[in-house]
């Protein structure tokens, strides 16, 4: 535990320190503060009367309840917040492991008594708190403008976040695989920002395979695919599970199986990245 | 009877070049131990071994073959750094945090309570004079005084064993006495071993009881300071009256080499016996002396020695025993 605690603390203070918590908040809080001060929603006796995005006037129809446009504005911002917060999340953490690595740097904590598995595994968790705390700060702050100025509280949203931040969980995982063993920063975000973009891509993977000529081709796309974190796919679920089954009949198609592959990629990259620290000379 | 903490034995490490497939033999096969309480330096040109035994003493490289062992564990168990202090040469302790950050973060790493970091903290920093500097980030500080910060770092958790890189470096004069009495200090009050790396030959003459040269990843010499630098055939004699010249004709007569210097000679002998029928030719001849003394080497001339003295095919010879130069 103490190990843990000695390791969160490094993080968040260097975080702090090097300005990377300020300006991973600050870009978090500007976000907010413009949706803040974008939407204006006019409600007489529960009802919606009229909405302005950026001071344009919205046209609603008549029979929309303050509820449904609610759940599906949630809904369609919780598509933007997951490539936000994700983006935000890899450049925040993603030097965690290559500076620990630096020379100079990693003999002073190799040679405490602690397990090269428990260091690597603790930064891990304080990377995922560093993370889980910006998720959690734009998530609360965007719900509770929404509940401010329409009075609805519409938990599903809160819940979206908890989905954001396993994709996250994954992609750390790779972060931290790219880190141990290139030992630079600047590698693991373009790795990692790549397989985020490569994944999305991926989700097109029939259409792809039907377009390539050679079985083998279709057959290293597919598997391809299923290795990658499905990135496309559990941003469509995040959006669908926040809008819920009255809003997306896409809700009703959520599997799974994307859900499952990227645990495994995750769990497959950290437990890899746990053994190569482990062995790894310096 | 004090106990072995630090044993190493037929200990080989190769690395692998990066282009193709050659090896490159940093250690081949070295033997040496350290007792509790023991000030031991480890010498050694560049490129000899002394960083890469470290850092297999402390699990961050692997050996290719033999055993070492810390505190009676085998070196990779985590539990063998239980009661280990290191200060790597070159270290960096993060920049953005502050001595007591710093402290806080590596003592909970150690398994240290808060209370038992803070007060532990302020002793060290008072006794390394940096005290004053406890709240102000690392980046700030000088080189030497980022080197007094590792030491208090190395030294937090009371460890039974210490292993230190160049631990003076880019301190001033009398920051390096400050630095080994601490050290000396150590060893006394808590039974402390310490393992010195270090170039600096007058430091670790000044602070070590024992050394090992190490020259192309093997133990070129072994022992103590007093046994290194002893040349074994040569005494100063200094006469309390000048001593004439027949009495030197007979000391030459005996075989034995006389050299005049300032008022004393330097003679040089077969053995112990050889000066004692010296010595008594003098009393015999009614002359007095007034200083006996073994001539000593410089740590400095005994290490320039051993590093020249590399075989014809290049390599180093031999394997060391306790107090001999190979």
């Amino acid at each position: 535990m103490k190990v843990l605690m000695a390791n969160i603390e490094d993080v968040m203070r260097e975080a702090a320190a090097r300005w990377t918590l300020v300006a991973y908040f600050f870009l978090s809080t500007i976000f907010i503060l413009i949706f803040a001060s974008a939407i204006n929603l006019d409600i007489v006796d529960g009802a919606l009367a009229g909405a302005k995005l950026f001071g344009k006037q919205v046209e609603v129809s008549g029979s929309m309840s303050i509820e449904k446009l609610v759940m599906g504005f949630e809904s369609g911002f919780s598509g933007i917040l997951y490539v936000l917060c994700t983006f935000l999340a890899i450049f925040a953490t993603a030097h965690l492991v290559p500076r620990m690595q630096e020379k100079g740097t990693i003999d002073l904590y190799l040679s405490r008594p602690v397990s090269r598995l428990k260091l690597i595994l603790s930064r891990y968790l304080a990377g995922m708190i560093l993370a889980g705390s910006n998720v959690l700060y734009l998530m609360l702050s965007i719900w509770l403008i929404v509940a401010w100025k329409t009075h609805v509280l519409h938990p599903r949203f809160l819940l979206g976040g908890v989905v954001i931040l396993f994709l996250i969980a994954s992609l750390l995982a790779f972060a931290f695989l790219i880190g141990v063993v290139t030992s630079s920063t600047a590698v693991s975000i373009m790795a990692t920002v790549g397989i985020f973009l490569f994944g999305a891509m991926l989700a097109g993977h029939a259409r792809i395979e039907a377009a390539l000529s050679k079985e083998w081709e279709a057959a290293a796309i597919k598997g391809l695919y299923w290795i990658m974190p499905k990135t496309a796919e559990i941003g469509a679920a995040v959006v669908a599970y926040v809008g819920g089954p009255q809003m997306h009949n896409d809700f009703l198609k959520i599997t799974p199986a994307p859900f499952v592959s990227t645990a495994i990629s995750g769990f497959v990259c950290l437990a890899l990245a746990s053994w190569l620290f482990q062995r790894k000379e310096f | 009877m004090s106990q072995t903490v630090i044993e190493v034995s037929g200990l080989k490490k190769q690395y692998r070049s990066s282009v193709g497939r050659s090896r490159i033999t940093a250690l081949d096969g070295i033997d040496f131990s350290v007792r509790e309480g023991e000030l031991f330096g480890l010498l050694g040109p560049n490129g000899a071994g002394k960083t890469t035994a470290v850092k297999i003493l402390l699990d961050l490289t692997r050996p290719t073959a033999g055993e070492a062992r810390l505190n009676g564990l085998p070196a990779g168990h985590p539990e063998s750094r239980r009661h280990v202090g290191y200060l790597p040469e070159g270290h960096k302790i993060p920049g953005y945090l502050t001595a007591r950050q710093a402290l806080g973060i590596f003592g909970k790493m150690s398994g240290m309570g808060d209370a038992a970091i803070k007060s532990r903290s302020l002793e060290l920093l008072e006794k390394l004079r940096i005290a004053q500097w406890i709240d102000v980030r690392v980046k700030k500080y000088s080189k030497g005084m980022t080197q007094r910060l590792g030491i208090a770092i190395a030294l937090l958790h009371s460890p039974h064993v210490l292993l230190l890189d160049e631990p003076t470096d880019g301190v001033d004069p009398v920051g390096r006495r400050e630095i080994r009495d601490i050290l000396r200090a150590e060893a006394a009050a808590h039974g402390t071993a310490i393992l010195l790396n270090s170039h600096l030959l007058s430091e670790i003459e000044l602070t070590c009881d024992h050394v090992a040269v190490l020259r192309s990843g093997k133990v070129a010499a072994a022992g103590s300071i007093e046994e290194l630098t002893r040349r074994a055939t040569q005494y100063k004699l200094v006469p309390a009256a000048p001593v004439d010249d027949a009495l030197i004709g007979a000391f030459r007569e005996s075989g034995a080499g006389v050299e005049r210097v300032n008022g004393h000679m330097l003679l040089t002998v077969d053995d112990v016996s050889h000066l004692n029928a010296l010595v008594d030719k003098l009393r015999a001849s009614g002359g007095m002396l007034t200083e006996l003394s073994p001539v000593r080497s410089t740590l400095e001339d005994v290490f320039v020695d051993l590093v020249r003295a590399v075989d014809p095919g290049g390599r180093s010879d031999g394997q060391a025993s306790e107090g001999a130069l190979l």
